[in-house]
């Protein structure tokens, strides 16, 4: 069983934070990581390869830097891993970088399975899985939680309206790892020594993947961001948890609601 | 300049040698290691006076000056320093204010059933929100009629869980800060007192210190203790006092744990004799030593000025434990490394005495806020005056 | 000259840390309440390759050298000193004596389960005599045929209570002295004549189990003598050594929690009506253990260093361990005072934290051995011979 598992690395969220009232974002601290949505779905892959035996792809489309997603993909258990890299394909807007990626898988096949995160956390678009689907003409399922083989199909637990339902796909096919699923595996010490010391990432480039620059046009133009606006929220107490209890106790007590 | 102590003081050190050999240093690290209140250790004390030690004998009390008390309560802290602190607050916080700022009628009420230890005192100050900036201080006492309603919590609140009688200090008025306090005496049983968690703690297993609610409680107006208003005032009046008693305390502690690291050297032995003969040794025994006879001095002077009732107290009183405090800490760390691997373990009276003193770096005014004090004693002359 | 540290450390130490916080950090004050770290952390960790960091992969290790095991050392002391001694003892200076010395069949049959984490290992020198000189033991292994007869007792050994392997110094020749007469063997505990004594009760790293090991007439085969016989000391010594790099990590992660507990607090942290940070004071203190904590930083990793490229390190092992036992009981310390009152509770990890780390200026040498190996290093070099 060949799987293809497209990840993408961001900035850890944690490290950044949003002045609603200066209407600034501050990166405090930059670290870069595998969106956790993509974590959980190179775990679902794993637990197909644990169970029946597969082969990974881990393939990322990103800067440089994205290396060391691909090598914590490889740490994890991925066989093998692919950067598509390329100043050309710099400031894309999704349904380009979309497109990019369904090339390469393409260039990947045969597979059985492609699996990618249902919600990049930085940006937050949800649609790259439902456009690769389409451009690779794949059957889809969304909001994966629990992937199993039966036979030649995908059983699939998904989340339908927040509540757990089963599905079943022929393969190959598409699916969409919820950030709900079960959490990664931490990946063994020797395989990251490994990962950087004997394995290798293969590089891509755009001219790899035969992309002219008219379908690299982007189609959307950014012109700006918007804040929400902050809301009164009444009094804020703050600080350690047994300060703030105390203080609230007194408040609640002041106010004689207690 | 005399020195040497007199008769009456001398006849003291005698006694308080022998009380702290026979009923308190023999239950020092049961009372640590089962975190057990130092109730016998205190019924001995009662026995002897020491509950009301610096209280007239018109109300009982052993009339020790200062001096005397300070000698007590280094020796108690020697023997046990949970022991000797349940007494300072019972003492020197609770017992002073209400000598000092108290009617006939509340001394007459109160001291001697303080001295016989049948009401223990506690002294309920702090607050979750309100630590080093204690005039920050929430709990409100409200002036209805012939009585107050108190409403709020204190926290670090020693001896409440074993006490019978909290001093609190509660805020009467809507003045900011210090002037809006006042000072009240309050039965633990009241309605509406409550007794809550005990803290659990590094060292000090002995001391018993919870958290203390006040849901409506009535406390008759007749327990104001002194003025509305007044009440901030006799909390730092007393806590000069206590720093006294606290700073005598470390003293004591520091000569115990000399003590022990004197004898572990001269004992133990390692490459060919004792390890006394070791100069790295020698040198944190004798700067040890050399701490010690300066917090000694410290200490006298403190007690000193309080029975001069001069007014330097306040900054000496702060100079005194500031010193006491970190020297203390530091010569038990000392001789806890005299000790080896047998320092860290339990059986070795050491490891409690180190775990003890670090309490005194924070309680009772933290070592920051002590620096600021006397940083602003040495300012305000000059025209400049401190704000923390 | 180029600091970075390679791509695949990083990783390592983002994986670590991830474990260390979301498996380890929440049952810190359960391991020193309950006296254990559970078996089930000390599995899972062994499944990730975390108890034989430093060792070939040939032998079940994880092939990160020195270096990634001083990550580890800093990651988990950073959240659970109980876990890192015990993980300590272990790797760094159990199973590392057979690194060190062991053939590759001992290495096979030893180091591999233990690297493995299948089974635990322990360092036994210690003797009731014999602490800082270690030379003075008295454990005697007597020829008897191929075998060896062993017989004595080992005191303060750390994971004695759960150790499967454990290397023991003994005296093969009283004659001779510690040079040529002193022989290190593997010993299994499940033979015959092997059991555990006493169990020390101590201040800190309460989930660490502390314990001695009585040897009564164990039979030792002379496949397990390790290293050459007569040579133990150059097997201890060189073993130790290694050790104090990686608890030089241990404590840095330690410091480097300390500061950031100190961090966090004394932003949320308010009094006198605003976050106490903005306090010089408090502020100084961040500095200054921020400052010491970088200073640590370079020597335990450039130790690191200059283990895994082969060159002599003795000195600058000691100094990690001197130092970074001080730093860390500094910044612990300071973190404690910084929370006040709280910092004294055991509600609050830097209580724990504080009562953990007094235990790092005494064990796997004492500080005052560790001036002495500096000192000694240095002046050898000048030609000049020191003894203790």
């Amino acid at each position: 069983m060949r799987i293809v598992v497209a990840i993408k690395q961001i900035l850890d969220p944690e490290g950044i934070t949003v002045n609603r009232r200066r209407e600034r974002i501050f990166i405090n601290r930059e670290e870069r990581i595998i969106n956790p949505a993509d974590k959980c779905t190179l775990e679902a892959a794993l637990r197909l390869k644990d169970a029946h035996g597969a082969e990974v792809i881990a393939l990322s489309l990103g800067k440089p830097a994205a290396d060391d997603a691909l090598r914590e993909a490889l740490a994890m258990g991925a066989d093998s891993a692919v950067l598509i890299s390329d100043k050309a394909l710099a400031g894309m807007d999704a349904p380009t970088a979309a497109m990019v990626l369904a090339r390469a898988i393409e260039r990947l096949a045969p597979f059985d399975l492609v699996l990618a995160g249902q919600t990049a956390a930085d940006t937050g678009g949800d649609q790259t899985a439902g456009r690769l689907a389409e451009l690779l003409g794949l059957p889809q399922v969304l909001q994966a939680l629990e992937l199993s083989l039966d036979g030649g199909r995908l059983q699939v637990v998904r989340l339908w309206d927040g509540k757990p339902v089963r599905a079943a796909v022929s393969l190959p096919a598409l699916v969409a790892v919820s950030p709900l699923a079960p959490p990664a595996r931490y990946p063994h010490g020797a395989r990251i020594m490994n990962a950087y010391r004997q394995m290798q990432v293969s590089v891509w480039t755009a001219q790899d993947l035969g992309l002219t620059p008219e379908e690299l046009t982007p189609n959307i133009e950014s012109r700006g961001q918007v804040f929400p606006p902050e809301r009164e929220l009444g009094t804020v107490v703050e600080g350690p948890p047994a300060q703030m209890a105390g203080e609230i106790l007194s408040l609640l007590r002041m106010r004689r609601l207690i | 300049m005399d020195f040497s102590l007199n008769e009456d003081q001398r006849m003291y050190v005698k006694m308080f040698e022998d009380f702290c050999a026979n009923e308190v240093a023999p239950f020092a690290q049961e009372t640590d290691h089962e975190e057990k209140p130092p109730l016998k250790q205190l019924k001995a004390a009662s026995e002897q006076g020491f509950l009301g030690a610096i209280f007239p004998e018109k109300y009982d009390g052993a009339e020790l000056d200062m001096i005397s008390y300070a000698l007590l309560m280094e020796h108690l802290g020697k023997a046990c320093v949970s022991t000797a602190l349940t007494i300072n607050v019972h003492v020197a916080l609770v017992g002073s204010a209400i000598l000092r700022h108290g009617t006939d009628a509340q001394k007459e009420e109160f001291l001697p059933a303080m001295a016989a230890g049948e009401m223990i005192g506690a002294f309920a100050l702090s607050e979750s929100g309100a630590g080093s900036d204690a005039a920050a201080l929430r709990t409100t006492a409200q002036h209805d009629g012939d009585r107050y309603i108190l409403r709020g919590s204190k926290a670090w609140v020693t001896n409440a869980g074993i006490g019978q009688l909290l001093l609190v200090f509660a805020r009467t008025s809507e003045e900011a800060g210090g002037k809006g306090i006042s000072a009240f005496l309050v039965d633990v049983d009241t309605p509406g007192v409550k007794v809550g968690y005990r803290e659990k703690t590094m060292g000090l297993r002995g001391l018993v210190t919870n958290t203390v609610y006040f849901d409506g409680a009535e406390v008759p107006a007749e327990r104001l203790l002194g003025q509305e208003g007044q009440g901030f005032a006799i909390a730092l009046e007393a806590l000069d006092l206590s720093r006294v008693g606290l700073s005598a305390i470390c003293l004591g502690a520091a000569e115990a744990a000399l003590e022990n690291g004197t004898r572990f050297a001269v004992e133990h032995e390692q490459f060919g004799g004792p390890i006394a003969y070791k100069q790295a040794i020698q040198n944190m025994i004798a700067d040890s030593r050399a701490e010690i006879e300066a917090m000694r001095h410290l200490v006298h002077f403190a007690a000193w000025l309080a029975d001069e009732g001069d007014s330097r107290l306040r900054t000496q009183a702060a100079i005194t434990k500031l010193i006491c405090s970190e020297y203390a800490m530091r010569i038990a760390n000392r001789m806890l490394q005299v000790h080896g691997g047998y320092g860290y373990m339990k059986e070795y009276a050491i490891e409690r005495i180190y775990r003890d003193l670090r309490a005194m770096e924070i309680a009772e005014g933290t070592s920051q806020i002590l620096r600021f004090l006397i940083a602003r004693d040495q300012f305000a002359p000059h025209g400049i005056s401190l704000r923390p | 000259m180029d600091f970075t540290l390679p791509k695949e450390y990083e990783l390592l130490r983002r994986m670590i840390r991830d474990f260390a916080r979301q498996e380890i950090a929440p049952l810190a004050k359960r391991v020193d309440v309950q006296e254990e770290v559970p078996r089930e952390v000390i599995r899972k960790a062994a499944e990730l390759g975390m108890m034989g960091v430093p060792f070939p992969q040939e032998y079940g290790g994880m092939g990160a050298g020195e270096l990634g095991y001083c990550i580890l050392m800093e990651e988990i002391g950073k959240v659970c000193t109980s876990t890192a001694t015990v993980i300590g003892a272990h790797t760094g200076i159990g199973a590392m004596a057979i690194y060190l010395d062991g053939t590759p069949e001992q290495k096979k049959k030893y180091l591999t389960p233990l690297a493995r984490g299948e089974k635990i290992a322990a360092f036994a020198l210690t003797e009731a005599n014999a602490g800082s000189d270690a030379a003075a033991i008295r454990t005697r292994a007597v020829r008897d045929g191929d075998d060896f007869i062993l017989t004595g007792s080992k005191m303060f050994i750390t994971n004695g209570p759960i150790a499967d392997i454990v290397s023991v110094m003994a005296v093969t020749d009283p004659s001779l002295g510690p040079r040529g007469g002193i022989t290190a063997f593997i010993v299994e505990m499940d033979w015959k004549g092997c059991s555990v004594g006493k169990v020390e009760d101590k201040m800190g790293i309460r989930g660490s189990g502390t314990s001695e090991l009585i040897f009564n007439e164990v039979r030792v085969p002379k496949e397990n003598i390790l290293g050459q016989f007569g040579a133990g000391f150059v097997t201890f010594m060189k073993t130790l050594d290694v050790g104090r790099v990686s608890l030089g990590a241990a404590c840095l992660g330690g410091a480097q929690a300390a500061l950031e507990r100190s961090i966090q607090w004394a932003k949320a942290r308010t009094q006198f009506g605003k976050a106490i940070v903005h306090n010089q004071s408090i502020q100084w203190m961040i500095a200054n253990m921020a400052t010491e904590i970088e200073a640590l930083r370079s020597l335990v990793y450039r130790t690191a260093w200059m283990v895994d490229t082969g060159q002599p390190f003795t000195r600058y092992a000691a100094m990690c361990k001197l130092y970074g036992s001080e730093v860390a009981s500094r910044c612990i310390s300071q973190a404690v005072q910084i929370y006040g009152a709280l910092g004294y509770s055991r509600d609050v990890e830097v209580e724990r934290m504080f009562r953990d780390a007094r235990i790092a200026e005494i064990f796997e040498g004492t500080n005052e051995i560790q001036r002495i190996v500096i000192a000694s290093d240095i002046m050898r070099q000048e030609g000049v011979r020191i003894s203790p």
